[in-house]
């Protein structure tokens, strides 16, 4: 039935998600944009797809962060288009998009104000999606508590604090689990709102979240290896909101090393496949590499079906994704790494020229 | 005329361009708009080609032009949008330009900086003097209160604080301090519940809103700020609170311990104050000379480096030839023009001065050319109709010609009204008579450019709408009594057919036009007026207009038919005259151009005195297939046998259609097949164009000519495919025979849209114009004004405009389906040259601003 009335309330930003999805940079752009040999014809071709005028409009010399940053920028654009015109639940459909960027930016400021790092110089390196007014007095906290009760009790992230509460000294090990912690309420809270929603939302949104939960419990357990984090500890963290909830879960919280994670993975199809050890004749992929291959496949699916919030979410990460590409290729051409330079993400291959 | 009826002939040429001069011919080219080019290094990326510094450059130079045209904006200095048509500036002059700019640039860049800084810092001190201001009444209220506590000249409530008492406070060398400054207004709840928060209470805060906008120096929008004093103990809380103003971006200024440091403060600030606003001008009135020297030049500019980039476009699609001293280009070019061609690159060398001239030669080709049909004002508009349907193929006949009378006329079949006709006609031509007035021409509302590009078919349509509404006798639904009725009442009183009673007793009477002296004759145009006050008027013209509707098509239909001759004869398909052109004809004509007959023989033979006995067409035309004509009277002797010999004709024409062209293509190539055939083609690849045409029609004549030889001349190499043909033959004529039928029915909109626009004109005024009418009080003539005024409005909105769009949109309909798929394939590609005329010409078209 919501099908019916959808068209009332979203009609016109799903529309408009679609048509900006167009100008998703095809598979010829990036066999062209891997042909460049300076920043300079980077931009050249930029100009030719939907970025348009964007890297000339700049008087300062061209670099790889300008050309990040510009990215950045027109992605913040697009995505505060569609936010100030977004009715609910549409609306808080795209603010708990921006929360995991919240989540990222306190951390960020809270290990910055470790480091004895100014606030100044942090600013301009929050992600702007996950910016807030309180952002800045970050700092301030001493424990996560005092963070929670003084700071971030206004923000939307306070709902995710819960857990996170403790009067434990804030160190980087202690920010890092905190961002996890974070994380895990985050991502259970999104989860329950798209089952929710119900109807396509749900049956879109809820192999992603999955997708996402099951990636942050893979890459927590990773990155363990070789830290004092208690199993326990570990266990705490990982999102259950997961396809490898419980049972899976349970075996990783056991696992040492990395050959009984893959052993965990072989038993879930998806995951195998990422584990994999490569074939020696294709190139080498990172496990975040791939990771993001999977993520970006899930992220097409969205744009399969019609009626649903789920490719609002698909186009931002796939523009991230496609923003990350850019930055790349970008970084290969300045550093004349000319044999990685094929080492993007392709976005929509094949599928459509 | 015959470039309209088939466009132009064109030719591949390929240019050779000396590298010195080639950026003249090009700009000069550029200028005339003659030639399109092609791109001879496809698989060459936009950043490897030649040219690709040069376009960087350019785009270096829109940049500062962007940023020129966006400050000038902001200045409100006016644009001249002139109409100086500057040419491409030359290579030597680009570098003056580029300096010029780039000074510009950096000289408005410094001025403006200053200027900020300098608004910046009188909005600083403006906010200082403001807080100053407003802050003095806390400090006033505070020290209201203080005859109650006793020593102390702080707050009260931290007394009663029994955790941490003044004296405590003291002994651990707490000591009071101060912060204010000003915050958003929008920010001031979230700042003080987390300054509360963090500080647990041990912070005062009093605030106030400033009463003045003040210009926020990011975003230039007036906001509304608040001052604030916070009041706190100790150093650890000052830090705190300070990171607190920063996050919520307070603009701090000191805090005067004093009333004397603060009335110098306010003194000192005020003498600032006037001096940065003396600055201030003076530095406005620069930037504003520097503004205006710029926007004299600046559309001069921006056109110039237009074209320049242009230039350069074009001569990355050329490549050099081996001795790397010339550029070769390819370029579709209308055989006629190219003599104008020659001398425009005659001229280019000679501006560049180089001694090789540069020259035109023309290459045979394969490649089916461009379609260019030339047009002017009057005939762009019926092209556009046409190429909406799609763009003719080359050569092709093109229907718009025909379209530029039959268009208005069958619009004003089914518009047809003098008085509507009247105004449509005239407000077209108010159009065309100020065409050249800027303001119309130049307008941004879409919905008024689609009208004014089609002044000329409006005006046309209105035309033809007086002429369908004298012959339907129609003004405003009332009809013209110009010439005198024909038919005469008194006379049916003289005959003594009607008694004097007859009129008092009966509501309807009947004339007979029997009766001598009733009816005197046709009236001399169109329909007699006595029609509309008869109560069988609607019978009698919806007869009239169905047969009309039906005759109309039908010639309409034929002509189109007839104009696929052209098509064969032009592209040396005879076969197709036999084997297509005739049997598709004599169908059409069997079949529904003996119907046309049968309603004018009917109109020609019964007259008023034996129309009791005038037979139905519609049943002759059904006894007509079913072939028993038996039961009915004959029309003509033998109509019976003429009728059984139509229809086996149009019987027979089927399978010809059918089967008649593959059969024959099918004889071509197997059964007649002679080595001679190639020859000619092999001859051909190496001679130019003419004689190619020379050499098919030599073939023709030899017997031995190729099936399917087009201009393309590719076909000869395409495989021949029997089934592949006969299918597409089979879809066509089952198309074009059920077309047949249903084309002829579809022409009926023709009366139904007639008859829709008479019914509710006639409707409007009886139920608007009728009742006001028939008020004969004095009020009546009050009440007249506002009735007209709504007929009016009526008449305008609903009777012009949605039943014109709905004609217009039918005689779309009938030009695109009916008439042009008997003959048009339109699957041509559009000619689209090379012209700097083409260009955006306006500042908000070229994404500067």
């Amino acid at each position: 039935m919501t099908e019916l009335s959808f068209n009332v309330d979203h009609g016109y930003l799903e529309g408009l998600v679609r048509g900006l999805k167009a100008g998703i940079l095809t598979r010829s752009d990036y066999h062209n944009l891997a042909q460049c040999d300076t920043l300079e014809d980077i931009k050249l071709h930029l100009q030719c797809t939907d970025y348009g005028k964007m890297l000339s409009s700049s008087e300062e010399d061209l670099t790889v962060s300008l050309v990040d940053s510009k990215l950045r920028e027109n992605l913040v654009t697009e995505f505060s288009c569609l936010r100030s015109n977004a009715l609910p639940p549409l609306s808080t459909f795209l603010d708990y998009i921006t929360y995991s960027y919240m989540i990222d930016n306190v951390v960020m400021l809270i290990t910055g104000a470790l480091k004895q790092r100014d606030v100044a110089e942090l600013l301009p390196r929050c992600h702007p999606l996950g910016a807030f007014d309180q952002m800045a007095a970050v700092g301030i906290a001493r424990t996560p508590t005092e963070l929670y009760s003084a700071i971030l009790v206004d923000t939307p992230l306070a709902q995710f604090f819960q857990d996170a509460v403790s009067e434990s000294n804030l160190d980087e090990m202690e920010a890092e689990i905190l961002r996890n912690k974070l994380f895990k309420a985050y991502l259970e809270s999104f989860h329950s709102f798209c089952k929710n929603m119900g109807g396509a939302t749900k049956d879109i949104m809820c192999p992603v979240l999955e997708f996402e939960a099951d990636r942050r419990a893979f890459i927590i357990t990773v990155n363990s290896f070789g830290t004092d984090l208690s199993r326990a500890d570990r266990i705490a963290l990982y999102p259950s909101c997961g396809n490898l909830y419980p049972e899976g879960l349970r075996l990783l919280g056991r696992a040492e090393d990395h050959g009984q994670v893959k052993e965990v993975a072989d038993c879930y199809p998806a995951y195998k496949i990422i584990f994999d050890d490569p074939e020696p004749g294709s190139g080498f992929k990172t496990l975040e590499d791939r990771f993001f291959e999977q993520e970006v496949k899930l992220n097409t699916l969205a744009f399969l079906q019609q009626f649903h919030f789920g490719v609002f979410y698909s186009y931002i990460k796939l523009k991230e994704q496609e923003n990350r590409n850019i930055v790349w290729i970008a970084e290969c051409v300045t550093q004349r790494q000319k044999s990685k330079i094929h080492n993007y993400i392709p976005i929509f291959q094949g599928t459509e020229q | 005329m015959s470039s309209l009826l088939r466009g132009e002939e064109m030719c591949l040429a390929q240019l050779f361009l000396q590298s010195g001069s080639s950026y003249d011919c090009i700009s000069e080219l550029g200028e005339l708009g003659l030639v399109e080019f092609r791109d001879l290094n496809p698989s060459v990326n936009a950043f490897q080609r030649k040219h690709v510094n040069e376009i960087k450059k350019c785009e270096e130079m829109e940049r500062i032009l962007g940023y020129l045209l966006r400050e000038v904006k902001r200045a409100d200095i006016s644009l001249p949008e002139g109409d100086v048509n500057p040419v491409a500036p030359l290579p030597k002059h680009v570098m003056a330009i580029m300096e010029q700019l780039q000074r510009l640039e950096v000289e408005l860049g410094e001025v403006t900086r200053n200027k900020e800084k300098l608004q910046r810092n009188l909005l600083e001190l403006t906010e200082y003097t403001h807080m100053l201001r407003i802050s003095r009444n806390f400090v006033q209220k505070s020290s209201e209160r203080e005859p109650l506590q006793v020593q102390y000249e702080e707050f009260p409530f931290l007394e009663k604080d029994t955790m941490m008492d003044y004296s405590s406070m003291q002994r651990l060398g707490a000591r009071l301090g101060f912060i204010s400054g000003l915050v958003k207004r929008t920010k001031i709840g979230a700042f003080e519940r987390m300054l509360w928060r963090v500080c647990k209470g041990y912070t005062i805060l009093s605030y106030a809103e400033v009463d003045e906008y003040l210009d926020d120096p990011d975003t230039r929008e007036p906001t509304k700020s608040v001052v604030f004093l916070i009041s706190y103990w100790g150093d650890q809380i000052g830090q705190k609170v300070k990171k607190i103003c920063d996050c919520y971006h307070c603009h701090v200024y000191p805090y005067p311990s004093s009333n004397e440091e603060r009335n110098d403060v306010v003194e000192g600030l005020r003498t600032r104050i006037q001096d940065l606003h003396t600055v201030l001008h003076r530095t406005e009135d620069y930037l504003k000379q520097v503004l205006m020297k710029a926007s004299e030049s600046v559309y001069t500019w921006v056109l110039q480096v237009k074209k320049m980039k242009a230039i350069y476009y074009i001569l990355n699609l050329c490549s050099f030839d081996v001795t790397n001293k010339c550029l070769i280009a390819e370029v579709w070019c209308p055989v006629d023009d190219i003599p104008t061609l020659r001398r425009a690159l005659e001229e280019g060398s000679r501006k560049s001065g180089a001694t090789v001239p540069s020259f035109v030669n023309r290459i045979p080709t394969n490649d089916t050319p461009p379609t260019l049909i030339k047009t002017n004002k009057l005939t762009s508009g019926f092209q556009n109709i046409v190429d909406a349907y799609g763009v003719g193929s080359y050569r092709e006949v093109n229907p718009a010609p025909f379209t530029i009378i039959t268009f208005p006329f069958l619009f004003a079949v089914m518009f047809g009204d003098l008085g509507h006709g009247v105004i449509m006609a005239l407000f077209a031509l108010w159009m065309v008579l100020y065409e050249n007035n800027r303001k119309l021409k130049n307008t941004r509302n879409e919905i008024w450019n689609t009208f004014f590009e089609g002044r000329y078919i409006i005006l046309l349509m209105g035309l033809f709408s007086i002429y369908t509404g004298l012959i339907y006798n129609d003004c405003f639904s009332k009809s013209l009594n110009i010439f005198g009725s024909g038919w005469n009442v008194s006379a049916m009183f003289r005959a003594e057919v009607w008694k004097n009673g007859d009129i008092s007793g009966n509501r309807l009477l009947t004339l007979d036009p029997n009766v001598t002296g009733v009816f005197n004759g046709p009236y001399p145009l169109g329909i007699d007026p006595i029609w509309n006050l008869a109560t069988n008027r609607l019978t009698f013209l919806n007869s009239y207009k169905m047969k009309m509707s039906v005759i109309l098509g039908v010639i309409h239909m034929s002509f189109g038919v007839i104009l696929s001759t052209y098509n064969h004869l032009h592209f040396r398909k005879k076969h197709n005259l036999y084997l297509v052109f005739l049997p598709e004809l004599l169908f059409l004509l069997c079949l529904f151009g003996y119907l046309v007959f049968m309603i004018i023989y009917k109109w020609l033979v019964f007259t008023a005195k034996d129309s009791r006995h005038a037979p139905s067409i519609l049943i002759h035309f059904i006894n007509m297939f079913l072939m028993q004509g038996d039961a009915v009277q004959p029309l003509y002797p033998g109509q019976t046998g003429l009728q059984v010999f139509l229809v086996v004709i149009a019987v027979l024409s089927v399978p010809v259609l059918l089967l008649g062209k593959p059969v024959y293509l099918y004889w071509l190539r197997h059964g007649n097949h002679r080595p001679g055939l190639y020859r000619g083609y092999e001859r051909v690849r190496r001679n130019s164009e003419e004689e190619l045409y020379l050499m098919r029609a030599q073939d023709m004549e030899e017997g031995s000519s190729h099936s399917d030889l087009s201009t393309s001349g590719e076909r000869q190499t395409e495989e021949f495919d029997f089934a592949d043909e006969l299918l597409h033959q089979a879809i066509h004529t089952i198309e074009y025979c059920l077309g047949c039928v249903s084309n002829t029915a579809s022409y009926l909109r023709l009366w139904a849209l007639s008859l829709a626009h008479a019914q509710l004109s006639e409707v409007l005024w009886a139920m608007v114009m009728r009742v006001a009418l028939r008020m004969d009080t004095r009020l009546g003539v009050l009440f007249l004004v506002p009735v007209f005024g709504l007929f009016a409005v009526l008449t305008v909105t609903i009777l012009l405009v949605m039943e014109g769009l709905s004609a217009f949109l039918h005689a779309l309909r009938l030009h695109w389906v009916e008439f042009q798929n008997k003959f048009y394939s339109g699957t041509g590609v559009k000619f689209c040259p090379f012209a700097f005329s083409l260009l955006p010409s306006s500042f908000e078209q070229h994404g500067l601003l």
